[in-house]
């Protein structure tokens, strides 16, 4: 072999072996997650971590609501945020509309003849604000039911909508994601035994495992971690050897169950046609929905804390918060706040809406649920 | 032939083709072909191709094999609607999936792993008689049944992933059709039964597995390294000890104090390699009928090693922690459970554990389409999956 030709192959053999063990020479962190030795940490590249946290934008907090008009609330069809005051409100509603509509484009929700009205002018119902109405509730009880998960940092719209009208991973029913119904219909994913010997009680099978894999990658994958990150992989099921972050994902997994159950798959009566599945399903959340990829949504900021319509309640964190007109009206998940105002216009009922096999959606017509347990 | 040629020499003979030793054309049937020399095939063995033997044994396992690739090959087809572009591009990816759990033992629909079934049937034959096959040429030739049965080994780990499912009463314990379909059933059958590194039987196989490569590096390397002095010769190294063999028995008496000899060293390679398999088998037969979950196993046995605990559970705790099985007969897509009405109790508190499930999965109503609604628009679809994260 001629010398040429035996420096040609060392370097190919370099490139190859360079090339073959997928050397990524990114700056790294790896953080600790578990006892010493056994592997039980997190690799961060710090590049894409960069990059990625470079894409998150949080929209600049608006500036305090100011001085309300004296007397009662002048509000008609205000059914969520009847427990802040009227510059509160209005405040809301201008963040909401950066958050999911697009700034200033009331018109995304409103009729802007008759804001209170859930009709366009032409009596079609205005879809979009019955499910905006329907994701105040599911905020509000995400921040106060769902601690134990979203903690003292919270969501707003924004957590998820992240400026979008639709929000990443909205999910419907098909054979590919047929894991994603842990999140909806299809309760347990616990596949392995607590005896060790074989009983009747579970008679999980190789392929439900598959499943509970699925929904466990997929959970990898939205928050950008991996199976360390919840799990000591040499027993997947202990939690006495599993890191702390894993009773939070569980919280998590029981809130997805709660707001696709009530809020997202409910809503399926009120979309057109084009925003439902093949199947004629809602679209539903996953945990790609809000995490987009980073372990906490938009990276832990704070953004709630300065809006407390999405809190429903009269502090955070034991500051009390401007702006609030009272205490806060207990949420009811089942979609009528308890002091619903009394007097609905009969002209912003709109007449098209397919009745509901639900109640757990609030329609305008409102008669059958004001008629349920007031709470 | 082979005789007296290196196995390393770039020096092909050419020759007239070798008809090889004469058999009994009415017992054991005719070689087919007329044989060619092959000069790349001569760079990593020998040059002659053919003749063939085929025999009854071979055909019908051609023809099984043939049929359970072409059910394999078409249901994968099918699942990406017939588009040869993406059987192509997702082919690593497509599955002929076994029946779904809530069929246990019985006979499934086609679409719902009967067509798996069917596969693995013809499969199995094939591969049975392929074994058939073997057998018959090592009598017919007159040498012994090591490799038949070492073949044998290797079919009773197949066979194992039959019998396991019969075992614990399911066809979806068994092994999907597919590239990555089946390494990840690797992944999820050890996560099933609580971690298969601490099944014995699979730690074993490991040890044959690891042990095999080792002795066919030691055993690879030895030859070569004496094959100046004609050491790949091994039979007649057996028989006639020259020096290549002494100096490789040598090597190794000198290296660790005790050597195989050019006899045991294959006796050696066959049990490693067989008792691969073998414990592998018993591994998985033991597994989900004996043992359900083999770390709690290893606990038992002392094979865990203790370490700090990382959360301290309440009993309260791990009451609500508990999780709750996947459950007996799940439904499985596409059934539809229609989004929970107003009656079903809701967890208004995320500290209190919703029901079990066995009862709730049961409650399946048809899938209500609105007679209205039009059929859903593509570009509705792509912008709801506008996210680059929902595409695969």
């Amino acid at each position: 072999m001629s010398a040429l030709s035996a420096r040609t192959s060392t370097v190919v053999a370099l490139a190859v072996t360079v090339g073959l063990t997928a050397c990524d020479l990114g700056e790294k962190e790896v953080v600790q997650v578990g006892y010493r030795g056994t592997s039980m940490e997190q690799t961060y590249d710090m590049n894409r971590v960069d990059a990625k946290f470079s894409q998150v934008a949080i929209p600049a907090v608006l500036p305090p609501a100011g001085e309300s008009p004296p007397g009662p609330l002048p509000w008609q069809n205000v059914q969520v945020l009847n427990d802040i005051s009227v510059a509160e409100f209005n405040r809301t509603m201008i963040a909401m509309s950066t958050w999911v509509a697009g700034t200033g484009n009331c018109a995304y929700c409103h009729n802007l003849a008759n804001f209170a009205a859930d009709t366009l002018p032409s009596g079609e119902p205005i879809y979009t604000k019955i499910v905006a109405r329907r994701m105040l509730q599911m905020t509000r009880h995400i921040n106060s039911q769902y601690s134990e998960h979203v903690k003292n940092t919270g969501v707003t719209c924004y957590t998820c909508h992240v400026g979008k009208p639709l929000p990443n991973g909205l999910w419907f029913y098909a054979s590919q994601n047929d894991y994603l119904r842990h999140y909806l219909d299809r309760d347990g994913a616990r596949v392995i035994s607590k005896t060790l010997e074989p009983t009747n009680n579970n008679r999980s099978s190789v392929k439900q495992t598959e499943w509970t894999y699925a929904l466990m990658i997929s959970q990898s994958k939205s928050l950008g971690v991996n199976c360390t990150y919840c799990h000591n992989t040499r027993a997947f099921s202990s939690w006495e050897q599993a890191p702390p972050a894993r009773v939070t994902a569980f919280h998590g997994i029981l809130m997805m169950r709660d707001v696709n159950t009530n809020f997202l798959a409910s809503l399926e009566p009120v979309y057109p046609a084009v925003r439902l599945g093949p199947m004629g399903d809602a679209p539903k959340a996953q945990c790609v929905t809000c995490h987009n990829g980073a372990y906490k949504p938009l990276y832990g900021a704070q953004m709630t804390k300065d809006y407390p319509a999405m809190w429903g309640r009269s502090d955070w964190n034991g500051v009390p918060f401007p702006g609030i007109y009272g205490p806060a009206a207990p949420t009811d998940s089942m979609g009528v706040s308890a002091d619903s105002t009394a007097a609905v216009p009969t002209d912003t009922v709109p007449a098209g809406v397919r009745a509901s096999p639900s109640a757990s959606v609030t329609l305008p017509a409102g008669t059958a649920a004001r008629g349920g347990p007031q709470r | 032939m082979l005789e007296y040629q290196n196995l390393f020499t770039r020096v092909q003979v050419r020759h007239a083709p070798d008809p090889g030793l004469p058999v009994d054309m009415g017992a054991t049937g005719a070689r087919y072909g007329k044989p060619f020399l092959l000069s790349l095939a001569g760079r990593i063995g020998d040059a002659q191709i053919g003749p063939i033997y085929f025999g009854w044994a071979g055909i019908l396992s051609l023809l099984f094999g043939f049929i359970a690739i072409e059910i394999i090959g078409l249901n994968m087809w099918a699942s990406v609607g017939w588009d040869p572009v993406q059987f192509v591009r997702q082919l690593p990816w497509l599955a002929l999936e076994p029946p779904p759990p809530q069929f246990g033992l019985r006979i499934p629909p086609l679409e719902q792993g009967g067509w798996y079934l069917m596969a693995g049937f013809f499969l199995t034959v094939s591969i049975l008689l392929w074994w058939v096959r073997t057998y018959q040429r090592a009598r017919a030739l007159g040498m012994g049944t090591h490799l038949p049965w070492a073949f044998a080994s290797a079919i009773f780990l197949y066979l194992s992933f039959f019998f396991q499912p019969l075992l614990v009463g399911s066809w979806s314990e068994m092994v999907p059709f597919g590239v990555f379909p089946h390494l990840d059933w690797t992944s999820a059958f050890s996560i099933r039964y609580g971690n298969l590194y601490y099944n014995p039987f699979h730690a074993l196989s490991i040890v044959f597995l690891y042990g095999s490569a080792v002795l066919f590096a030691m055993h690879g390397a030895t030859i070569l390294a004496v094959a100046r002095m004609g050491g790949e010769r091994e039979i007649e190294q057996i028989t006639d000890r020259g020096t290549a063999a002494e100096r490789s028995m040598l090597f190794w008496r000198w290296t660790m104090g005790f050597n195989a000899t050019m006899e045991s060293i294959h006796r050696w390679a066959w049990w490693f390699a067989v008792l691969t398999t073998f414990t592998g088998g018993i591994g998985i037969l033991l597994t989900g009928t004996v043992v359900d979950n083999w770390y709690m196993w290893g606990q038992k046995h002392g094979l865990v090693a203790t370490y700090p605990t990382q959360n301290m559970i309440t009993p309260d705790q791990a009451e609500f922690l508990r999780g709750r099985y996947q459950g007996t007969s799940p439904d499985s897509f596409p059934r539809y459970l229609a989004p929970a009405a107003a009656a079903v109790p809701m967890m208004m508190d995320s500290t209190m554990a919703p029901p079990d499930s066995a009862t709730a999965d049961t409650t399946v109503v048809p899938v209500t389409v609105p007679p209205d609604a039009p059929p859903p628009s593509d570009d509705v679809n792509d912008a709801l999956f506008s996210s680059p994260r929902m595409n695969r």
